[in-house]
């Protein structure tokens, strides 16, 4: 245990005091949350030139109201007195009449205007809207334009048109529109978490209503914070692991520790780094979210269990991580295996909305109780706030500490074997026949 | 209690047999070559009595003990193949090494051992700032620096210029002085005949040769014959008793035929041309090497000799 704590000592010392720990450490949660802010940052960024849209209006009742919300907008959506600055295009809207006699030439003519860029859309409203008959194609609302299915006019046409058609069916059954006016009152219905007795004795009235924060942004949190350390500290044992090989320095250490140490020391120093990483995100994570007076948020109940989760997939990985490391020659080889290595490592990413969106389905509970994605998405399904069986997370784990043996075992097999091999390319075959051979 | 037993060793890989059937006792104290040409299972031995690589069959026993599996803080081993961490300082690596193996006063022999190399002032450079011989100085301390018993050197001088070459050599002596064991791996014939005590030649696998230079010399006799004459590659060639001829340029050394009387072979020189020197003396290790390896030894430089 010496000579792994010895060795072990020196992966970490060279890692942290490496530039690429140091800026990764800043760089990669200002990406992941960066990616965040600059989607939301360009989501301003829109073309803020006037839009021309010549409407046809074979029903002669609708045009108005588009005028009258287009009139609207323009006053008072258009420029963001709070920033001082023009934020959305204005719509100027110029009515046609259809032409009866060619409609189809009409419309060719104001695709060409679209074309051209003299229009940026036209919108036809077709003679039954209002009071739909046999012919649904008369009955429809259609709006040419270049691209119309991401066009945000086309959404705003909605609510003034529907409101009009609405006004004028009631006004068509002879109601008054103030009597009826409840008739069209919209309802949400409100997510709300359960109640518990200890919430009612500390006086609550209610559940909590769900957020996004706790149904969303929590268990992302945890998902990326154990996705990061694996990449930090697990995934560069692999060309870590091969640079020793091609440089020659296995050889002189395995003059003075076994290969099974060898190997093991590597693995201790990554998961002393990522512990490094792990504790400098939460501890700040906590410490910031307390100024921000979040801290209810913070589920630390959880923690434990990320620590445990976290630290035993650095090991299941590292140890496969070194295996392959040890089977590589030169850096093509690393990159070659690369990648399915780090499959196991993607995938939880990739399911996590589905997870989220059903913690208790099938699909979750299988996938998570699955070793090489526990750590991940049972930690996932713990965090969402709905309560998964206590049983699942502890047959999770003993999953986990069973598969992360099995690695160690497995990888200290392929290490042993690979690691002074030299000039042979590697692949997966090869390298699993050699894990399960005999010695 | 000798320092390593080697007993009926065999090692195959899937179906390359790359030592078979090896014994071989190193006594303690002693300066132990091994010599045999490429890809004859030096290394491999090496690597047995290392426990990087377990034999098949048979036994090795380390200072009286089998040590399969076990550690070996005892061996001080340089690997042919060898390289450091670029981006440690001298000394840092040094002290790595060091408490690997648990040394006691480390510091203090890792200053002992720069300045006996000449590489003190070089303790806090970068190993990537260190030139070739530099680097396999400092591998060298790395391996005896916790003071093993057995020292095991492959190729210890291969990279290194005549100047190194000899503060190293000086260094292995100065280790044997001090009663370790020292096994060393060598394609450099005259430096394995002036330092061995014993020299082991392993070709193929098979042990072909073992003792000291004497012994195994009078195994192949008196049979050779040092010679310096004026245009003697030419002359030589139509001289009768001749084997084989090898030319070193300042000399040539020449194998007789069995049953061949030298100074028949004296007089039909002196007939032809002047003859500066004329020795007969027994093969030297280079020439034995030859005899057992060729054609194989293709990478055997005759200019080392």
């Amino acid at each position: 245990m010496y000579k792994i704590l010895i060795l072990a000592l020196r992966e970490y010392k060279t890692a942290i005091r490496t530039k690429a720990f140091i800026i990764g450490l800043v760089i990669t949660p200002i990406f992941m949350g960066g990616s965040l802010f600059v989607m939301a940052f360009f989501q301003d960024r829109v073309d803020v030139d006037s839009k021309e849209i010549v409407v046809i209006d074979h029903t002669n009742m609708l045009s108005s109201a588009l005028v009258e919300a287009a009139e609207y907008h323009n006053k008072h959506e258009v420029f963001d007195s709070a920033r001082g600055k023009k934020t959305k295009p204005e719509y100027n809207l110029e009515v046609v009449a259809p032409d009866s006699s060619d409609l189809l030439a009409q419309r060719l003519a104001l695709s060409e205007r679209v074309k051209n860029k003299q229009l940026h859309a036209f919108v036809e409203i077709g003679p039954d809207v209002v009071f739909p008959k046999n012919d649904p194609e008369k009955a429809k609302v259609k709006y040419y334009s270049e691209n119309s299915f991401m066009d945000d006019i086309r959404g705003w046409m909605n609510w003034p048109l529907n409101n009009k058609i609405r006004q004028l069916r009631i006004a068509e059954l002879g109601l008054d529109q103030q009597e009826v006016k409840n008739m069209f009152d919209w309802v949400e219905v409100s997510g709300m978490g359960l109640l518990t007795a200890e919430s009612i004795g500390q006086g609550d009235n209610d559940a909590k209503e769900s957020n996004p924060i706790e149904t969303i942004l929590i268990p992302y949190v945890f998902l990326m914070l154990i996705f990061m350390m694996i990449i930090m500290s697990a995934v560069p044992l692999l060309t870590s692991v091969m640079e020793e090989k091609t440089e020659r320095i296995a050889e002189v250490l395995l003059g003075s520790v076994t290969p099974f140490q060898f190997m093991m020391g590597k693995v201790i120093g990554s998961l002393s780094v990522s512990l490094t990483g792990a504790l400098i995100y939460v501890v700040g994570g906590i410490l910031v979210v307390n100024q921000l007076d979040y801290s209810s948020y913070v589920p630390f109940d959880l923690l434990p269990w990320f620590f445990v989760y976290m630290l035993l997939s650095v090991v299941m990985f590292g140890s496969i991580m070194a295996a392959l490391g040890s089977a590589c020659n030169d850096s093509k080889d690393a990159q070659a295996l690369q990648f399915p290595a780090m499959l196991p490592i993607i995938l939880p990413m990739f399911v996590m909305m589905p997870v989220l969106r059903e913690p208790l389905g099938s699909f979750a509970t299988g996938l998570s109780l699955f070793p090489p994605f526990t750590p991940m998405l049972m930690l996932v399904r713990q965090a969402t706030p709905v309560s998964i069986p206590m049983w699942q997370p502890i047959v999770g784990l003993i999953g986990v500490v069973l598969f992360t043996i099995l690695s160690i075992w497995l990888g200290s097999k392929i290490f042993r074997t690979m690691i002074l091999i030299q000039g042979k390319k590697p692949n997966l075959i090869n390298i699993i026949k050699t894990a399960f051979s005999k010695g | 209690m000798h320092a390593i037993i080697i007993d009926k060793v065999t090692k195959t890989f899937n179906k390359f047999t790359a030592v078979d059937n090896l014994s071989l006792t190193v006594p303690r104290g002693s300066i132990y070559g091994f010599i045999g040409p490429n890809g004859s299972g030096k290394t491999t031995t090496i690597r047995m009595i290392m426990n990087i690589f377990y034999p098949d069959n048979g036994n090795i026993e380390i200072l009286g003990e089998e040590h399969i599996g076990s550690s070996h803080d005892n061996i001080g081993y340089l690997p042919e193949e060898r390289g450091l961490y670029k981006k440690m300082k001298v000394r840092e690596i040094l002290q790595f090494y060091g408490q690997l193996r648990k040394t006691s006063d480390l510091n203090n022999k890792i200053d002992y051992w720069l300045k006996k190399l000449e590489i003190s002032e070089w303790a806090d450079k970068k190993i990537e700032a260190l030139s070739k011989g530099m680097s396999q100085k400092i591998q060298f301390i790395t391996t005896i620096i916790h003071e093993p018993d057995i020292i095991i050197l492959d190729e210890p001088f291969s990279g290194l210029d005549p100047v190194n070459s000899e503060v190293v050599k000086s260094a292995i002596l100065s280790l044997k002085e001090k009663g370790k064991t020292v096994i060393f791996s060598t394609h450099d014939m005259s430096m394995a005949e002036r330092m061995c005590d014993y020299i082991f030649m392993i070709y193929k696998g098979k042990k072909v040769l073992d003792g000291t230079l004497d012994e195994i010399q009078d195994k192949f006799g008196t049979d050779t014959i040092r010679i310096n004459a004026e245009k003697a590659s030419s002359v030589l060639k139509d001289i009768t008793g001749i084997d084989k001829i090898n030319d070193y340029g300042q000399y040539q050394e020449i194998k007789l035929t069995d049953g061949t009387d030298s100074q028949d072979v004296l007089k039909q020189i002196i007939s032809k041309t002047r003859v500066n020197r004329f020795e007969l003396t027994r093969p030297s290790l280079h020439d034995i090497f030859i005899r057992i390896a060729k054609p194989e030894a293709e990478d055997i430089n005759p200019n080392q000799n």
